[in-house]
Parts: C-alpha cells; sequence; structure tokens
C-alpha cells in the first residue's frame, strides 16, 4: 500500500513540470529541485546549530554554568513534538485534498496545519517565557546563548512555515482552477515537514538525551 | 468504475498516512516513556533514543515528504547533505571530547 501511496503522488509531479514550463533536464521540477535544494542546506544548518549546542553543554557545566537538567522540562516540548507530528499529517492530508480537487478539505486541512504551527509557537513562547523568568537568557550562560539560538531559529522556521502556508492557502482560494496550485501546495509542505523533522532531532538531542553523549 | 477505483485509492492513501502519524506518534510516546525508566543503563538509554529518532524521521521523510519513490536527484539533494551533516556533528563530537579549552 505504501508504494502505491508514494507513485500515486511522486508521479504527477513530473509531469506538471513539464505542463507548467518549470522543467529541467533532469525531468524533474525546478522549483521543487530547488526546495530540496534549500532543505538540504538548511539540514547543514541546523546541524552546526545542534552540534554547537552539544559542544558547549559539558564546557558551560565545567565553569560553572546553568544546568539544562534543571530548567528544561519535557512535559511542555512532548506536547510541542506531538503538535509538530500532526501539522506533518494534516498537511499531507491537504496535499492529498488538492490533487483530488477536493477544495474543501483542502481548506479545512491547511488551515488546521496553520493552526497547529501558531500552536506550537504559542508552546515555544511559553517556555521561552518561563526560562527567562527563571534566569535563563540569551546572554545568561553558554547554555541559554546556544540554547535560544537553536530553538528560536527553529521557531523563526515555525513562523515563515505558517505565513507560506497562509500565502499558499489565499492563493489557491482565489484562483482555485490556476495550474500548478498542487505543486504550490506541495512545496510549502515539504518545508514545513522539515521544519517538523528539525524537532524530532531537537527533541531527542536536547530534551530527551541524558549528559555526555 | 474508474472513478470508483480511484476514490478507494484516495481513502487507502489517506488512511496510510493515518497510520503513519499513528506510529510517529507511538514512537514519541516510547522515547518519553524510555527516559522514565528508573536505572536504565546509560549507554542503552542514549542508543534506544537516537534508533528511535531515526525512524522518526525516516518516517517523515519516506511518507509525509514523499521521498521514498520520488526522483532520484531529490533524494541525493537531501541524503548528501544529511550524510554530511550527521558526519560533521559525529566528527566535531570526537574531536572535543575532552577539550575544555572553548567557552569553559
Amino acid at each position: 500500500m505504501s508504494e502505491h501511496a508514494t507513485a500515486t503522488h511522486a508521479a504527477p509531479a513530473t509531469h506538471a513540470a513539464h505542463d507548467s514550463g518549470h522543467g529541467t533536464s533532469l525531468g524533474v521540477d525546478s522549483r521543487k529541485m530547488g526546495v530540496w535544494t534549500f532543505i538540504g542546506s538548511e539540514t547543514l544548518f541546523f546541524a552546526a546549530l545542534i552540534v554547537t549546542y552539544l559542544i558547549y553543554k559539558p564546557r558551560n557545566l565545567a565553569a560553572g554554568g546553568q544546568d539544562p537538567k534543571e530548567f528544561l522540562g519535557i512535559a511542555v516540548t512532548s506536547v510541542l513534538a506531538a503538535i509538530l507530528l500532526a501539522s506533518s499529517l494534516t498537511m499531507v492530508l491537504a496535499l492529498a485534498a488538492i490533487r483530488r480537487h477536493d477544495t474543501r478539505q483542502f481548506r479545512i486541512w491547511l488551515l488546521a496545519t496553520a493552526g497547529l504551527g501558531l500552536c506550537f509557537l504559542s508552546g515555544q513562547a511559553y517556555e521561552f517565557t518561563k526560562l527567562i523568568s527563571e534566569g535563563v537568557t540569551f546572554g545568561s550562560s553558554m547554555f541559554g546563548t546556544t540554547f535560544f539560538v537553536l530553538t528560536g531559529f527553529h521557531g523563526t522556521h515555525v513562523a515563515i512555515g505558517v505565513t507560506w502556508l497562509l500565502s499558499v492557502f489565499t492563493k489557491v482560494w482565489r484562483y482555485p482552477d490556476a495550474p500548478g496550485n498542487d505543486m504550490d501546495v506541495e512545496l510549502g509542505g515539504l518545508y514545513w515537514h522539515f521544519v517538523d523533522l528539525v524537532w524530532v532531532a531537537i527533541f531527542t538531542l536536547i530534551y530527551l538525551l541524558p549528559d555526555s553523549i | 468504475m474508474a472513478e470508483a477505483q480511484t476514490t478507494q485509492s484516495h481513502s487507502e492513501s489517506t488512511r496510510f498516512y493515518w497510520m503513519v502519524a499513528a506510529v510517529l506518534t507511538a514512537i514519541t510516546v516510547v522515547e518519553v516513556a524510555v527516559t522514565l525508566i528508573p536505572g536504565i543503563p546509560h549507554l542503552l538509554l542514549v542508543a534506544i533514543l537516537l534508533i528511535l529518532a531515526v525512524i522518526k524521521g525516516a518516517g517523515v521523510v519516506m511518507f509525509f515528504m514523499h521521498l521514498r519513490g520520488d526522483a532520484r536527484v531529490y533524494q541525493l539533494l537531501f541524503i548528501a547533505p544529511l550524510t554530511l551533516a550527521s558526519s560533521m556533528i559525529i566528527v566535531f563530537l570526537a574531536i572535543f571530547s575532552n577539550y575544555v579549552g572553548i567557552g569553559g
């Protein structure tokens, strides 16, 4: 069934590449290729931020800095992980809906995705506020600096993703019969799933893993 | 007839996405539960969490991002930087594992 599901979703994109004038000599859509290239570069970007956090964590403790274990709880972040996971599901359901020209379902699922993204940002704002009230700030320790840079950049990506999805929603709303609508949704979806993917890594490496990995 | 088959195909793929999401949610629950087990060996905990995270990530990439079954060039554009990034993390952690010279 999975083979069937992926095959039926991959094939139209290639044809759309040629139909919409965005084809390449490789036979793929140039916009989708651009988004995958961008995602590849973003992977390296977040890897740099994650490794910086992990390298500085023991040094921060050795210097008597704030201990992440005292400040980072997994209760809130587990909920945030579930929210982003749910948003990935609603995103892929929105893509499936627009591919079968079911605009009503598409609108519901895409708005749900954006809504879940906003819920995630609210949860992150709550976590940041709590940390700041406990004395963990950007300049309080190396832990504070590396933590806020990493999670702050991720939150910024979520905010950009919400904006991207809402702009796609507006475009499809105004031009429901425009060619390439499904590709627009797919490209926004790729970015959104990547944001979820980064949180999978952050959740495990920053919140769940014990010290000194 | 053809329309009925298309409808069935759509409903199957939708059900498949729900199943993937359910599995990923279950993995997340297991991840959190494992950290709450008292006295679990450190190395075992690290190994379990990393394996579960890799499975979760692979699920998102293969089934939600549809990289499985998609064009090879997309797979290359993602897997090459991912391999480089993973190697970079491992190498940097190894290099700095016993070094307290920066930021400390």
